[in-house]
């Protein structure tokens, strides 16, 4: 059974880019660009990871972030990107409790590598 | 000790006027050996001495004193204590501003300026961090970056993609392309607006200070409804940008209000017969003691007979919003003032005058009158907006005004800023002192 992957990202070209090469290495992949819709999914699909977008309209990463660990769902990995590098975003991330913080842009070999680390594949 | 050096200084007027030092001694009615000793600063010198003295010179009394040059002391004293690794003559600073006033001007000058500077690659940099344009162009940028090269990294790697993905890998690259360029060349337009807006790098306070020195703080034109603001305005090449014309223009509706509740020649008349009593001037005019302070502060002309008065003008922050330094009174330039002026008393009491007799490190005494209030409308709903005003007048000007003065009592003992006050065991001192070997000078 393959592994599954939300991706949350408002930017299209980005999530088509990332949905191309997960699909690559044969993960199933789900996107949402919304924040209420990306909460609704997580319930249902049960992701194995989510990659969050830490700025989002409405909500930003961090509040679903915060979602997530208030439901009662189990808790998926979370990679966490970024354009803001600032020490104090880092820091934030990790007490909510993001498994990994990248920042924008990386490198495709770069994001890669951490999801096959993160779900040991 | 700190040198006195007004003997110094009466030498060097003295030399300018051409006198001897035996008429001088003549015209003062005191012996030369004794004059010879004071130039010397072998001898203090004060009071109806040094009246006689500056009447026979036909100098002020103040250009004699050791106040002469208090701003442009705190000034090099602080430039000093900047660089306290260079080991600058701290000792020595009277004497550079007595024997060579220009360098010392010179040098307090450029301070200025780069204070100037710094002050304004604080607010850059602040507006760098925090300016919610620019921090949403960035993201936008690097989002546009980043779909670019992992969709390039991709087409150029992977060989077996499908020709319509492929195609739309393609138009992405086109398309974040075009955002890039346009996300850039609007950061471009956005930082050419501000270069144009800044003008400088002098901050909008520092320009309206210049302004309103170049014009000594007073405006003829708008006292006899000769001109009004937008003319001063247009006409004015010192105010580069936006931020200090707006700073201008909101103190020129307040003199043409001022001008208007107040016109000038009736003003300077009823000032003079009441001894420049502001609670009577308030009546008289009808208006509140901060604009009659204002109003005070810009009366000494060269065709009206009034004391020199200095104000100052702070919001509930502290932050200066109008500053008229004495030439013994200095105001800071940067920092806040020292917590001990009634200025700051005067916030805990709105609407209530205080009086008080001031004392600077210097010697230099100051009548002080301070208010503070409303300065929005009061009414339900209305966030009330605090300002308080202080005027003050140089101690010599007591007998003028001790007819109506309440009694002050002892002289407080105040600085001007605390980073530049030497007073080393004040209890409620806000930052440390950067004054090298103070404990010395009082």
């Amino acid at each position: 059974m393959s592994k599954c992957v939300l991706i949350v990202e408002d930017e299209p070209n980005i999530v088509e880019s990332l949905s191309f090469l997960l699909g690559r290495e044969g993960l199933e992949v789900h996107a949402e660009n919304d924040g209420a819709a990306a909460m609704e999914q997580i319930e249902t699909i049960k992701p194995d990871l989510v990659i969050l977008d830490a700025m989002l309209p409405n909500r930003s990463g961090f509040d679903i972030l915060r979602d997530i660990q208030a439901s009662q769902t189990a808790m998926p990995m979370v990679l966490m990107l970024t354009a803001k590098g600032q020490p104090r975003d880092r820091q934030m991330a990790e007490e909510i409790g993001v498994d990994l913080f990248m920042t924008k842009p990386f490198s495709n070999s770069e994001i890669i590598t951490e999801i096959r680390r993160l779900l040991g594949i | 000790m700190r040198k006195s050096l007004a003997g110094t200084r009466v030498r060097e007027a003295r030399r300018k006027s051409g006198m001897t030092q035996k008429a001088l001694a003549e015209a003062a009615s005191i012996s030369a050996s004794y004059l010879n000793l004071i130039e010397h600063n072998r001898r203090a010198v004060a009071g109806k001495v040094l009246l006689g003295i500056a009447r026979a010179l036909s100098v002020p009394v103040t250009a004699l004193t050791d106040g002469a040059e208090s701003a442009l002391l705190g000034d090099l004293h602080e430039a000093a204590a900047h660089r306290s690794d260079a080991n600058i003559e701290t000792e020595s600073v009277d004497e550079l501003i007595s024997r060579y006033p220009g360098w010392a001007g010179l040098l307090a000058g450029l301070y200025r300026q780069s204070k100037d500077q710094e002050t304004a690659i604080a607010a850059l940099s602040d507006r760098l961090t925090h300016d919610p344009f620019l921090a949403e162009s960035l993201h936008s940028m690097l989002s546009n970056i980043t779909a670019i090269r992992s969709t390039s990294n991709i087409l150029k790697n992977i060989d077996d993609i499908e020709p319509e993905q492929q195609s739309r890998f393609h138009n992405i690259i086109h398309e974040e392309s075009r955002r890039l360029s346009d996300a850039a060349q609007a950061l471009v337009t956005y930082f050419n607006h501000a270069s144009d807006q800044s003008g400088g790098s002098a901050t909008p306070e520092e320009e309206l200070d210049r302004f309103l020195r170049q014009h000594e703080y007073i405006f003829p034109e708008l006292d006899n409804g000769e001109a009004d603001i937008s003319d001063i305005l247009t006409q004015e090449s010192m105010l580069n940008n936006t931020e200090s014309r707006e700073l201008a223009k909101g103190f020129l509706i307040l003199y043409a209000k001022d001008a208007a509740q107040m016109p000038l020649a009736a003003f300077a008349k009823t000032a003079k017969e009441c001894a420049f009593n502001p609670d009577i001037l308030a009546q008289q005019f009808d208006a509140d003691l901060a604009s009659i302070f204002r109003r005070l502060s810009g009366l000494k002309r060269p065709d009206i007979d009034a004391p020199e008065m200095g104000l100052i003008v702070v919001n509930a922050a502290g932050r200066a919003v109008l500053r008229r330094p004495l030439r013994n009174f200095a105001l800071p330039r940067h920092g806040n003032a020292c917590p001990r002026w009634p200025l700051f008393q005067a916030f805990t009491q709105p609407d209530r005058p205080i009086t008080a007799l001031l004392d600077l490190p210097g010697g230099q005494q100051f009548i002080c009158l301070a208010v503070a209030g409303d300065i929005r409308g009061k009414g339900f709903g209305t966030l009330p907006e605090y300002q308080a005003s202080m005027l003050f007048i140089a101690s010599e000007v007591l007998p003028v005004v001790k007819s109506w003065l309440p009694a002050t009592g002892t002289a407080q003992k105040i600085g001007i800023s605390c980073r530049i006050c030497p007073r080393a065991n004040c209890p409620v001192r806000a930052e440390p002192q950067i004054l090298a070997s103070v404990s010395e000078i009082l």
